[in-house]
C-alpha cells in the first residue's frame, strides 16, 4: 500500500456537529436550483430550446441519469467488495497486484476511450455506458475494501481464532463490520465519480444528463448546457450528502 | 470434547516440535512436560525463548512440526481446530475485545459459538462479569474503549471463561497494564483460580509474577528447553542450574520467605508483650521480617503466639537472613 492508496477516500472524521451543519448542503443545493429555475424563466426560450428544457425531458434524462449511476454502482459493489476480501488474504499474495493493476488500468485509461472501445463490441447503448462507468468506478471500492480488511488490528484476529470463530465467521462477524467505515467512503467516492462520468453515457447514446450538455454544445444553446451542468452538479453534491449520513449511520456502535 | 468436566483435566505434551518455514533452528524443540489438572503452570523465560509458541500449539493456532499433545486423554491432533478452541479458553496480553461489540457481546461470544440458549448467555455474562469485579449493570453494554485497561483485561478474562472451559491458556494477561493493576489483577486471578481449579498456562517473562502465580513453574531457555519444571519454592530453594539461578536473581531467600504465610510456620506459644509488632495470620513470612526489621527486634506478635526470627530462618532453610538482602530486595 502506498500513502497515495490511503487518501482516496479515508473515511472523513465524522462530525458530531449540530443538526444545522448536515442541513448546509441541501440547502446550498437548494438554492441552487432555485436560481437556476428562476434564471431559466427570464430567458425567451426558442423552439430548440424548449425542446430540450421542459420538466418532461429534464426529469427522463436525470431519470436515466440515476439509472445508470445507481445500477453502475451495485455492479462496483459486487464486484469490487468480494475482489477486494480476495486481494486482501495473505495467502493470496500473488494475485492481489493483479487485481489491483486491473483496478488501476480501469481508471488510468480515458473513460470515453473505453467507452469507444466498449462501443466497438456492444454496439452503443445503456450496457456501454454501464461498461465504461464500472470499469472507472471499481477501483477506490476494491482499493478501500483492501485497505479497510487490512488495517485491522492482527490482536483482534487471533482472538477470534483463539476462541474457535471459524474462518467466514471472523470475515463476517468481525472483519467485515470493522472495515465498513473504509468502504462505506470508497463507495462515496465511487457514486460522486460514477455521477460525473456518466454524462459521458450520452456519447453512446444512453441518455442521461450528459445528452443536454452535448445537445446544448452541439446546437449553441448555452442554457441547455447550463442546465444539463448543473443538475449533474447538484446530483454529485447530493449524493456524497448522503453518503455522509450513510456513514455516519451505517459505522460500527462503539467505535 | 475433554470439557464435560468444567475442573481442570490433565494436559501432556510429547516431544514437542514446531520448526517454523525458514528458520534456521526449531523455536520449540522436543518439549516434554505434564500438567497436573488442576494447576496453574506458568511457562517463563526470556523473550524469544519460545513460550507462545509452545503455547499456541496447544490450541493449534500454530500447527506442531511433529509430536503429540494430550487434554484429559483426548489427542487433541484429531480434533477439528474451530471446534477445539472452543473448549479452551484464550487470553493475551492485547486482550483483542471487539471494539464493535459490547462487552456483553464480547462476552457472550464462545457460549454463543457453542449454542446455548439466550437466557443461560445472559446468566453467565451477569455471573462472569461480577466473577471478575464488574458491575454489570454498569459495564455489560459498554463498549471496550469506554473500559480503563485493568477494566480491558478483566474483561478478557470473564471471557476466555465464558464457555466454563476446563482449560485456559493465557498469554501475559497482565502484561500490557501499570504495575498497580497488574498487582491487583494477579491477587484477584489468585484467588479465582482457588475457586475455580481449571488446568492453566500461564506465560510471563516476570519470574515474579512466575512464583506469584504458579503451582508450577517451568523455567524455559533457548528453543523452549526446559530448565527446571517445580514449584516455586523448590525452585527457589534448590535452582538446577546457573541459567535458573540468574533467572531468580540475587534475592531467592527473601521471595521464598514471601511464599510462606505466617499460619505455616511453628510459633512459640506465649502471650505476645505489648511492645512487639504485630502480624496478621494470613501475612507473608517476608512481611514479617520486615516488620522485625523496622522494629529492631527478632521477634513479633501472631494471634497464636510469638514468631522469631529463628523460625523464620528455620522455615527457609537458611541459618540467617543478611540485612543486606533486605535492603537489595527493597531496591
Ligand atoms: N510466525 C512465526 N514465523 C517465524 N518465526 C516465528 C514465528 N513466531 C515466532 N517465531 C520465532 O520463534 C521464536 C520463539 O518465539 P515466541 O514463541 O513468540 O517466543 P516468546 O513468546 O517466548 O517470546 C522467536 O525466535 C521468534 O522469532
Ligand atoms: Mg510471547
Amino acid at each position: 500500500m502506498t500513502a497515495e492508496t490511503l487518501t482516496v477516500g479515508k473515511p472523513r472524521n465524522p462530525v458530531r456537529a449540530s443538526g444545522l451543519r448536515h442541513l448546509i448542503t441541501p440547502a446550498a443545493i437548494l438554492i441552487a436550483l432555485t436560481a437556476l429555475y428562476a434564471w431559466v424563466g427570464t430567458l425567451e426560450l426558442d423552439s430548440i430550446e424548449q425542446r430540450s428544457l421542459n420538466a418532461a425531458v429534464i426529469l427522463a434524462k436525470t431519470v436515466e441519469h440515476l439509472r445508470m449511476t445507481v445500477i453502475a454502482t451495485a455492479l462496483v459493489v459486487i464486484i469490487a467488495i468480494p475482489l477486494g476480501i480476495v486481494a486482501s488474504r495473505a495467502k493470496n499474495r500473488l494475485v492481489t497486484p493483479l487485481i489491483l493493476t486491473a483496478g488501476n488500468l480501469g481508471q488510468a485509461v480515458p473513460c470515453i476511450g473505453l467507452l469507444v472501445l466498449a462501443t466497438f463490441v456492444l454496439g452503443v447503448g445503456f450496457q456501454t455506458a454501464l461498461v465504461g462507468l464500472v470499469a472507472y468506478a471499481v477501483l477506490p471500492v476494491l482499493r478501500n475494501t483492501m485497505v479497510g480488511l487490512q488495517q485491522i488490528d492482527p490482536a483482534l484476529i487471533e482472538a477470534a481464532r483463539g476462541m474457535g470463530m471459524t474462518k467466514g465467521q471472523i470475515l463476517r462477524r468481525v472483519e467485515l463490520k470493522l472495515a465498513v467505515p473504509t468502504i462505506l467512503a470508497g463507495l462515496r467516492t465511487a457514486l460522486v465519480l460514477t455521477v460525473g462520468v456518466a454524462t459521458l453515457g450520452a456519447f453512446v447514446a444512453a441518455g442521461g444528463l450528459g445528452e443536454l450538455i452535448i445537445n446544448g454544445l452541439k446546437l449553441n444553446r448555452l442554457p441547455v448546457t447550463i442546465v444539463g451542468g448543473v443538475l449533474t452538479a447538484c446530483i454529485a453534491f447530493f449524493i456524497d450528502w448522503l453518503g455522509g449520513l450513510a456513514e455516519n449511520l451505517l459505522k460500527p456502535r462503539g467505535m | 470434547m475433554f470439557d464435560r468436566d468444567p475442573e481442570g483435566v490433565r494436559i501432556e505434551l510429547r516431544a514437542l516440535t514446531k520448526h517454523y518455514p525458514g528458520q534456521p533452528a526449531p523455536a520449540v524443540d522436543n518439549v516434554n512436560l505434564v500438567i497436573p489438572a488442576g494447576e496453574l503452570v506458568v511457562f517463563v523465560g526470556p523473550s524469544g525463548c519460545g513460550k507462545t509458541t509452545t503455547m499456541k500449539m496447544i490450541n493449534r493456532l500454530v500447527e506442531p512440526t511433529s509430536g503429540e499433545i494430550r487434554i484429559g486423554g483426548q489427542d487433541v491432533l484429531s480434533l477439528h481446530p474451530d471446534e477445539l478452541r472452543r473448549h479452551i479458553g484464550y487470553a493475551i496480553q492485547q486482550v483483542g475485545l471487539f471494539p464493535h461489540q459490547t462487552v456483553g457481546q464480547n462476552i457472550a461470544l464462545v457460549p454463543k459459538l457453542l449454542g446455548w440458549p439466550a437466557d443461560r448467555i445472559a446468566a453467565r455474562v451477569e455471573e462472569l462479569l461480577a466473577l471478575v469485579h464488574l458491575d454489570p449493570a454498569m459495564f455489560r453494554d459498554r463498549y471496550p474503549r469506554q473500559l480503563s485497561g485493568g477494566q480491558q483485561q478483566r474483561v478478557g478474562v470473564a471471557r476466555a471463561l465464558a464457555a466454563d472451559p476446563p482449560v485456559m491458556l493465557m498469554d501475559e494477561p497482565f502484561g500490557a497494564t501499570d504495575p498497580i493493576t497488574r498487582e491487583h489483577l494477579q491477587n484477584e486471578f489468585v484467588k479465582l483460580q482457588k475457586q475455580l481449579r481449571k488446568t492453566i498456562i500461564f506465560v510471563t517473562h516476570d519470574f515474579e509474577e512466575a512464583i506469584k502465580l504458579g503451582d508450577r513453574i517451568a523455567v524455559l531457555k533457548d528453543r523452549s528447553h526446559i530448565a527446571q519444571y517445580d514449584t516455586p519454592a523448590n525452585i527457589l530453594a534448590n535452582p538446577a542450574d546457573d541459567y535458573v539461578a540468574g533467572f531468580i536473581g540475587q534475592d531467592a531467600t527473601l521471595k521464598r520467605l514471601a511464599l510462606l504465610r505466617v499460619a505455616d510456620v511453628p510459633q512459640e506459644e506465649a502471650r505476645p508483650g505489648r511492645e512487639l509488632p504485630r502480624i496478621a495470620a494470613d501475612a507473608t513470612l517476608r512481611e514479617a521480617l520486615d516488620l522485625m526489621v523496622a522494629h529492631g527486634t527478632d521477634r513479633c506478635g501472631t494471634p497464636s503466639g510469638v514468631l522469631t526470627y529463628a523460625t523464620l530462618c528455620a522455615a527457609v532453610g537458611s541459618s540467617a537472613v543478611a540485612r543486606e538482602e533486605v535492603v537489595a530486595g527493597d531496591r
